[in-house]
């Protein structure tokens, strides 16, 4: 249980935060506006993946899932910033 | 979903609701009361400082000389002044007070850390009279300051803030666990099943309760976490320049260098006239000073646009010179600005007066319920198991815990109720002192329920000992001070009343409680009972046949 919830507690913020930056890089809304829709997000998103964690039958399986939803992100936000 | 991911997320609903229930009561029992906070610090504080509503009297300008002339203000310190309102006639002052003249420290208090001024705190009058120290009464905010960081210096807010996470997750876990049936079993509350009672009470809660609770899950991990997003955004969108995301967010820095010549703070009263004007339809309930009594000093006029919601606005202005350095006029509409006050009301219910309170203090109850009955179907799951299966070293901590720790917060709670109506005003360190007691009375009824083998009988007595602790705080009230309770009924203040409802109505509760529990151990009593007379009958057959 305890690696499922560090999987949840460390993927889950890397992915909440990698996504709504993706959002904050892509959609064409003024910059409060984003900021607060980004903060609106990132705390569900958090809580979400945390529990999609906890419903892998093993470990393992969560890391390696939650890595494959973030290895993605990650790189859309690498080239957003580069692209900026 | 599939039938091994359902199951592996009902355990991990259990276990993390396990693993944070003390804790999580603890906040929700401490925000419950939290909701009246200015009651409770009115109810601890008012009946000594008893005034009339002679607001319209109230002068900045002669307070302020009247401190200046008593203190030594600490120009790097706070200075902030709550005006009195119709609500609450007998406003605050904050500041810091100079212990060791700046430039007088020795060479002992230079060479390690040194404390050279002090927190005060004074209660004044409608006409400005100083009252008395408003630090000795601070009951109301010892509760508050337990819900969002349980007194924990440093990392209090975060801890709390990872444990609201938690209790996000088992409220998101427990929606896609009972999905199925949330809508066909919504009112479903089988009370004769002992298991059926326990689990159908949590979902009804649960379910009828849960915007309240993904409000409140969503809205504390904004105020102790926020700081997560807020590095990854500074480091991400803005290179790391935090006053650039402040900026975004609508916050206005109008912070001026200090000059070190001393002007003595004067014309607050004429600013805050043209304050009014400048603000409109606000009502100004607190001005703040920085640089107290230096030639740069600004002051700070605030207060909550009525015609708005969730709205504040404030304006700035350099004493010395009457210079407009800021006003709230372009940036109140901020997104980020906006949603945080927005957020902010929602978590402290303060936009629909008390009947939203008391709704939202009926509901923060019922989660501690939710609480409960979590931790007693996880007991009772694991009584059932095999003795060879079960972790008596653990069930006997989630015993303590459930015991100890949900009834020892009350009974706590209670505890430092009495003391705050009970202990001199004048008594040193007043409120350290009760917040000690609490936390003492926490730890004795954690470390008793560790030591008690029969759980049950010792929550139906902690638990009327705990009824009658809170019913005998009205009781102090009107035996202590019934002239000055009547005097603030005579001036339209009932705080004392709002108080004293809670606390009798917390005290039924736990009666209540404490009578079920009676009865539900009467047959295990009879049964031992049964089993003594049982034993006596074989002993004296034993002796007979000897």
């Amino acid at each position: 249980m305890w690696s499922r919830t560090f999987a949840g507690l460390l993927l889950g913020l890397l992915i909440s935060i990698s996504v709504v930056l993706n959002l904050n890089l892509l959609l064409p809304i003024k910059e409060d506006s984003m900021l607060l829709i980004g903060l609106l997000c990132a705390f569900p998103m958090w809580a979400g993946i945390q529990v999609w964690a906890y419903s892998f039958t093993s470990s393992k399986k969560a890391w390696l899932k939650l890595a494959l939803v973030l290895a993605p992100s990650a790189v859309l936000n690498a080239l957003l910033l580069v692209l900026r | 979903m599939k039938r091994d991911a359902l199951k592996a997320l009902t355990n991990a609903h259990a276990w993390v609701g396990l693993i944070i229930s003390t804790i999580l009561f603890i906040i929700f029992f401490a925000g419950s009361l939290s909701l009246f906070r200015e009651d409770i610090n009115s109810w601890e504080r008012d009946p000594y400082f008893t005034v009339g509503d002679d607001v319209e009297n109230f002068s900045f300008d002669a307070i302020i000389s009247q401190v200046t002339q008593d203190y030594n203000v600490h120009t790097h310190g706070y200075f902030i002044l709550q005006r009195p309102t119709a609500e609450q006639p007998s406003s605050n002052i904050y500041f810091e007070e100079e212990i060791v003249p700046q430039g007088k420290l020795d060479d002992d208090q230079l060479q390690g850390p040194v404390e050279d001024h002090i927190d005060k705190h004074l209660v004044l009058s409608p006409d400005g009279k100083i009252l008395g120290d408003g630090n000795a009464f601070d009951w109301g905010n010892f509760l508050y300051q337990l819900h969002y960081n349980l007194h924990i210096p440093e990392v209090g807010l975060y801890f709390v803030g990872v444990v609201t996470l938690f209790f996000f997750v088992a409220l998101l876990s427990g929606v896609v666990i009972h999905w199925r049936k949330i809508i066909s079993k919504f009112f479903q509350y089988r009370k004769d099943g002992k298991k059926d009672k326990l689990l159908d009470a949590h979902n009804l809660i649960g379910v009828m309760g849960l915007p309240f609770h993904v409000m409140y899950a969503f809205s504390g991990l904004v105020f102790n976490l926020l700081i997560v997003y807020q590095i990854s955004y500074a480091v991400a969108l803005y290179g790391g320049d935090q006053a650039k995301l402040f900026e975004a967010a609508g916050v206005v820095d109008v912070h001026i260098e200090e000059t070190n010549i001393a002007v003595p703070v004067q014309g607050i009263d004429k600013l805050y006239l043209t304050a009014k004007e400048s603000l409109g339809e606000v009502d100004i309930t607190r001005i703040s000073i920085d640089h107290f009594g230096d030639e740069s000093a600004s002051v700070t006029f605030r207060g909550d646009d009525k015609s708005q919601f969730s709205t504040r606005k404030e304006v700035t202005y350099h004493i010395a010179s009457g210079r407009e350095l800021y006003l709230t006029k372009n940036n109140y509409d901020n997104d980020i600005r906006g949603g945080l006050a927005v957020i902010a009301s929602l978590h402290f219910g303060d936009f629909a007066g008390y009947s939203l309170r008391i709704l939202f203090f009926i509901l923060g109850i019922g989660t501690c319920y939710i609480i409960l009955t979590g931790n007693l179907m996880w007991l009772q799951k694991r009584a059932n198991l095999r003795s060879e299966k079960q972790n008596k070293f653990g069930l006997r901590l989630v015993k303590a815990m459930t015991t100890g720790g949900f009834i020892g917060t009350i009974f706590a709670t209670a505890v430092g109720f009495i003391c705050a109506r009970v202990l001199p005003i004048d008594m040193l360190n007043r409120s350290d002192v009760i917040g000690q007691i609490f936390f003492a009375c926490l730890a004795l009824s954690l470390i008793t329920s560790l030591f008690i083998k029969a759980q049950k009988q010792f929550s139906a007595i902690f638990l009327k000992i705990t009824a009658v602790a809170l019913a005998i705080i009205p009781v102090l009230d009107w035996l202590m001070l019934p002239q000055r309770i009547v005097a603030m009924f005579n001036f339209g203040h009932f705080d004392v009343l709002i108080v004293e409802a809670m606390l009798l109505i917390l005290a039924l509760c736990c009666w209540l409680i404490s009578s079920k529990l009676v009865i539900a151990t009467e047959p295990v009593i009879e049964q031992e009972t049964n089993l003594n007379e049982l034993i006596d009958n074989s002993i004296v057959k034993a002796s007979v046949v000897s």
